[in-house]
């Protein structure tokens, strides 16, 4: 057995017991967009997707004291606009349409990864770009931010990296995940460049698990819970899963098991994360997981660890720049309900349809890289 | 005629060279693999594809050196083929060939790699049997080790 498939039984045996799961009141439900071919009796589909067939939203309900909305946007990878224009032109539409949402939200969350390389050209050219958005924003690190100048010109634009308050009968934290890896650059006398190239490369071998919430920010996050009502609404936004998806790609953060020890006593925790550019749903104990997408570009399911509980994204066609991508807006409804959609450009249906419409439809086995660990590195 | 009665034949000449010529035909080249093969052969074949992985796991990565070197330019975008594939993910080389809705056409793989950095990459596509198509065809292949040949598979 490998020791990831270790953690996974280990893990398992703490937190999926029989019966452990969110608190009931937070319920996803089936709903909207169905499609001809369901109402045909299109009966392969449902065997294949029997649960969850064709939905394009997820509901969650919460508690709130009165109904909002807010939006979601990360992973714009921003290079300088004379580069790429690609990621200008989804970051500004992304950035339109989050300004133009009717009613209004009240605040926008970007998640991380607004650079690709962390320069102060692209950091201040995305800080430009989401000017276009005037309600109140919030703002959470990707390691794309980062590992330039180790936060400096991330931290004099948006400030702190970790941050919580209350809104509406809700709490939300932002998590830093992203500033805490092993220093895999020292001893190896790396330039800022070459340790903000080898982060940037998702399969990279040489930066390691970087993505971590640490012993201190868990002890922040522990202080921060303790004031709130254990069965009141948590919304935990971090660039990072929460939870061990894939830890080759750092889509976990590497102390899972502490941050599911702070969490197991609330009841009604729902984490929003980045990173992984792909549409992802997973409960861990009490803790429900929603992956969101990129604007720039879609990352594929890894291999393994898939959650059994994410219904795929469909395959999107490489030739169009705007399929696979986009946002999500959220709305917290009167009756409570938390509604979370996947706006995806270039799809109507953005969960796949049918086998043949899903990465799963092809299994591949693959093999880490490994020209990144050559001198020099 | 069987190669023993072809040897026979050979040796019953007057001429050296003719022997000669038949111990390089029998025992030289031709033996080479079929003498059992020796530790240091099977690790000069597996350096021989190792090298070619590596300068595709570069190129595949974006390295402007290797780029340079090889003399070619395969995004002008920033992306590289990695962003979309890292571990070279859903390129699917056991699937190939087969039907490529992109193309609208019956295609390689190495068709594909060029789709890719013509399009969505918009770089420049390079010779189909160059070294770089070459190098990039090794390391999406090794790194696909283990993964079931399914041709045409959609």
């Amino acid at each position: 057995m490998s020791e990831l498939e270790q953690d996974r039984r280990d893990i398992a045996s703490v937190l999926q017991q029989p019966g452990a799961r969110p608190d009931p009141s937070l319920k996803i439900t089936r709903r909207t967009f169905i499609h001809r071919s369901c109402l045909v009796g299109a009966a392969t589909v449902a065997e294949t997707f029997a649960w969850w067939p064709l939905l394009n939203t997820l509901d969650i309900a919460h508690a709130a004291d009165a109904p909002f909305k807010f939006a979601w946007i990360s992973d714009t990878h921003l290079y300088p606009r004379s580069l790429n224009t690609r990621f200008v032109e989804k970051t500004v539409r992304a950035a339109k349409e989050v300004q133009a949402m009717n009613p209004p939200a009240d605040f926008l969350i970007f998640g991380g990864d607004l650079a690709q390389l962390g320069t102060v050209e692209e950091l201040e050219l995305g800080n430009e770009l989401l000017k276009e958005i005037k309600i109140r924003k919030v703002y959470i690190p990707g390691e794309h931010d980062w590992y330039l100048d180790m936060g400096k010109k991330w931290g004099q634009l948006f400030g702190q990296p970790n941050w919580t308050f209350d809104h509406k009968g809700v709490r939300f934290i932002g998590l830093d995940t992203i500033s805490r890896a092993p220093d895999y650059w020292s001893m190896r006398k790396m330039s800022a460049k070459e340790r903000m190239d080898h982060m940037s490369v998702l399969d990279g071998t040489v930066a390691g698990p970087w993505a971590g919430v640490g012993r201190d920010q868990l002890d922040w996050m522990q202080k921060t819970l303790s004031t709130w009502d254990r069965n009141r609404p948590v919304i935990i936004f971090s660039h990072n899963p929460l939870y061990e998806y894939y830890p080759p790609w750092n889509f976990w953060v590497r102390d899972w098991r502490d941050v599911n020890e702070v969490l197991k006593p609330y009841t009604k925790v729902t984490n929003i994360h980045g990173h992984v550019h792909q549409v992802l749903y997973n409960e861990i104990g009490t803790m429900r997981s929603i992956g969101m997408l990129a604007t720039s570009w879609p990352w594929p399911y890894a291999p393994e660890g898939v959650p059994k509980l994410t219904k795929p994204m469909i395959r999107v066609d490489p030739g169009d720049p705007f399929d696979g991508v986009g946002w999500s807006p959220m709305s917290v409804a009167a009756d409570d309900k938390i509604g979370t959609e996947y706006v995806m450009w270039g799809r109507k249906e953005v969960f796949a349809q049918s086998t043949e419409d899903s990465h799963e439809n092809i299994p591949e086995k693959l093999r880490p890289r490994v020209a990144d660990n050559m001198w020099p590195y | 005629m069987t190669d023993r009665t072809r040897l026979r034949t050979a040796l019953s000449g007057v001429s050296v060279a003719a022997v000669l010529a038949a111990v390089a035909v029998f025992v030289g080249p031709a033996g080479a693999h079929k003498d059992p093969v020796t530790p240091q052969q099977l690790k000069a074949y597996e350096d021989a594809l190792m090298e070619q992985v590596k300068l595709g796991d570069l190129l595949f990565h974006g390295d402007a050196a290797t780029e340079k070197n090889m003399g070619v330019s395969l995004s002008k975008t920033g992306m590289a083929c990695a962003m979309c594939h890292p571990m070279t993910a859903d390129t699917h080389p056991h699937t190939y060939p087969k039907f490529q809705a992109q193309m609208a056409k019956f295609a390689t793989l190495r068709d594909m790699i060029n789709w890719c950095i013509e399009k969505p990459n918009q770089g420049e596509m390079i010779d189909s049997d160059s070294d770089a198509m070459k190098a990039l065809e090794a390391y999406i292949y090794w790194s696909n080790t283990g993964s079931v040949l399914i041709p045409g598979r959609y």
